[in-house]
């Protein structure tokens, strides 16, 4: 089965910041929800510090 | 598969059938004696069959197959039953799955579906009651060649259904379910089941449950209204649930009719989903060696949907049938025949012309890191560990993916140099570039878009300037920078949508371009805002007016010092040199 990961995503173009469902491997063209726009950013997740 | 155009090369597996076909004469006798009984998978698991068997009817040759995963008597023999019984002696248990290599010109893929188990809908019942059934076996248990020779009869009674229900688009235009797209053929089969139940069931009662009767097709309309004629009640609305009662096994749903607007509930002996069709298992694994490219629905893409509805994007391929998009059998039949010829076609000329805007690989600055060889989306690189790529010209579309890939700029594309592509963005931002909005756009669809713009009339700010690209995969990371560097405010990165890339999947690269350009944007104080990518197509100049108004508002927000500040921050650094493109000019001075 595929693994679903929920990722943020940042719109270049309005600023908005959204999470999604993204499955591995998946292979699909991104829009804002709100603006549309296709300036989609991916978000990486920071690892926590190292104690 | 391996290969390219007019050079595959085909490893088949033949299956071993363990009889032999050029002697069996298909008495039957071993099926008598064979111990081993299983469901029938061509009767939909209505019958059961032997462990030999003819796998259908009109199977070619008309010989039988033993089953070597149901057989009991190999390894050891336990049973050879058959053999023993078979005076021609046509079983032979040591048979085995041959490897046959073929070298072929072009290849047409024409690999069927796959039908939606609709298990998971478990509001119809779908295995729960025995009376539901789907569209695929319905068609058996009414064949004079299924299970029952004709005798339409239902599952848990083995009794005439006198009231039957059609439920439409099971598995199809659904999204919750993942599968957003229309089948195509299930509505005129349901139609064509009701005609033939009317023909010989006239005391049948059907009634269908539709969202749509999509009947377009030559004759289609008028089967529907026939149908209509011939007592058939079509209700709009899909059921909502389905309850069986435990004692008759009668089924009754509840639907809400969209007509009325009313809520109504039915009666039925007997249930039939009409269920939809799926691309078949297996897909993914020819797209990689033919390097094809999916739809959303995950359907084959053909090259371009008007002027090559056949062709797939990896020249010498073709598509026939269902893998392309789901067709009926007419529309299957034409394709099949359009296939055939472009293949004859391209086999007749004996000779193809390569395109023009191809890339080159200069072997002694090449580092052999590979790089390219992974970006490529028709696999036209080739390369082994440690030797430089080679690219196979009659292979290679020219989207430009390796150019911009290669670290070592060992990759130059005929007719779109870097240094040509360079020069252009230099002379562009040359004079008062704080006053333009730099855009790269794909030749396919953003230019087309830009062009569509013009042509509808449509204003959009003048300040807008655009370098021309076969494919916004040709952009590299040093062009986007180099733009920057040479004043440019904003720079627009556009391509085709996902479903439309010219060039299979390159757009993908420019995704991943543009991640690690607003990363090293952001490490270098720079605002990753002024770098925008957007997908254009060859229609949307509408798109094209208001991304180009978009970014020209973008402009105004920046400043003279964020300008200077980006020329600094992204000064050129020394280049990196490849490791055996040093030794060999050493070898070369020396």
């Amino acid at each position: 089965m595929a693994t679903t990961t929920s990722e943020t995503f940042r719109c270049m173009m309005c600023g908005h910041e959204y999470e999604e469902p993204v499955e591995k491997g998946e292979d699909k063209e991104r829009s804002c929800p709100k603006c549309r726009s296709n300036s989609i950013r991916h978000l990486k997740k920071k690892k926590p510090a190292k104690e | 598969m391996s290969g390219y155009v007019g050079n595959f090369t085909a490893k088949i597996r033949k299956k071993a059938r363990y009889v032999d076909p050029t002697v069996c004469n298909a008495c039957g006798e071993c099926v008598k004696v064979c111990p081993v009984t299983r469901p029938d998978g061509f009767q939909m698991g209505l019958s059961s069959r032997k462990a030999i068997y003819i796998p259908f009817p009109q199977a070619v040759p008309c010989s039988y197959v033993l089953n070597m995963d149901d057989c009991l008597g190999n390894n050891p023999i336990a049973c050879g039953k058959c053999s023993d019984v078979c005076e021609k002696e046509a079983i032979n248990y040591d048979d085995a799955d041959e490897i046959i290599v073929r070298e072929i010109g072009a290849v047409v893929v024409a690999i069927g579906l796959d039908v939606y188990d609709p298990t998971e809908m478990d509001e119809y019942g779908y295995t729960r009651f025995d009376n539901v059934i789907t569209s695929m076996e319905f068609e058996r248990l009414i064949c004079a060649g299924g299970p029952t020779a004709g005798h339409f009869v239902r599952p848990r009674d083995r009794m005439r259904p006198k009231r039957i229900g059609f439920i439409q688009c099971v598995g199809s235009r659904n999204p919750k379910i993942g599968r957003p797209y229309c089948s195509n053929i299930c509505c005129m089969n349901t139609i064509k089941d009701c005609l033939l139940l009317a023909d010989h069931y006239p005391d049948v009662e059907n009634t269908v449950f539709y969202q749509d009767i999509r009947a377009s097709g030559k004759s289609f309309e008028d089967m529907y209204q026939r149908s209509k004629e011939a007592g058939s009640r079509y209700i709009r609305g899909l059921p909502g649930d389905v309850e069986e009662d435990a004692e008759t096994g009668n089924l009754t749903v509840t639907v809400e009719n969209t007509t009325t607007g009313k809520l109504e509930r039915h009666e039925f002996d007997m249930l039939v989903l009409s269920v939809g069709v799926q691309p078949p298992k297996g897909m993914g694994k020819i797209a990689g060696m033919l390097t094809l490219s999916r739809t959303s629905d995950g359907f084959f893409m053909e090259s371009h949907p008007k002027l090559k509805p056949v062709d797939a994007p990896t020249r010498g391929v073709y598509f026939a049938g269902f893998c392309e998009s789901p067709k009926d059998i007419k529309d299957s039949v034409c394709q099949a025949g359009a296939a055939a010829s472009r293949a004859g076609a391209l086999l007749n000329a004996g000779q193809i012309q390569i395109e023009a805007i191809t890339s080159r690989i200069d072997e002694q600055a090449c580092s052999a890191c590979g790089l390219c060889a992974k970006v490529c989306p028709y696999g036209a690189i080739v390369w082994s560990k440690g030797e430089p790529a080679v690219v196979v010209e009659a292979a290679c579309a020219g989207c430009g993916a390796c150019g911009a890939t290669c670290l070592f700029g060992a990759i130059t594309m005929r007719h779109f140099t870097d240094e040509q592509l360079m020069a252009q963005v230099r002379a562009i931002l040359a004079d008062k570039p704080q006053d333009k909005v730099f855009c790269f756009a794909c030749n396919w669809c953003s230019y087309a878009g830009g062009d569509m713009a013009g042509i509808s009339r449509i204003q959009y700010p003048a300040s807008n300037r655009v370098v021309r690209t076969m494919c916004s995969a040709r952009v590299s990371e040093e062009m986007v920078i180099e733009a920057f560097r040479c004043g440019a405010p904003v720079v627009l990165v556009s391509g085709c949508h996902y479903a439309d890339c010219h060039y299979i999947n390159a757009n993908r690269q420019t995704v991943k371009r543009m991640q690690r350009l607003w990363d090293q944007l952001e490490k270098a104080g720079i605002r990753p805002e002024r770098l925008q990518l957007e997908w254009i197509s060859a229609a949307e100049g509408q798109k094209f007016a208001k991304v180009m108004r978009q970014m020209e508002e973008l402009r105004k927000t920046v400043t003279l010092e964020e300008i200077e500040y980006a020329r600094d921050a992204l000064k050129p650094k020394p280049k990196k040199r490849a490791k055996n493109g040093r030794k060999k000019s050493a070898a070369v001075a020396t």
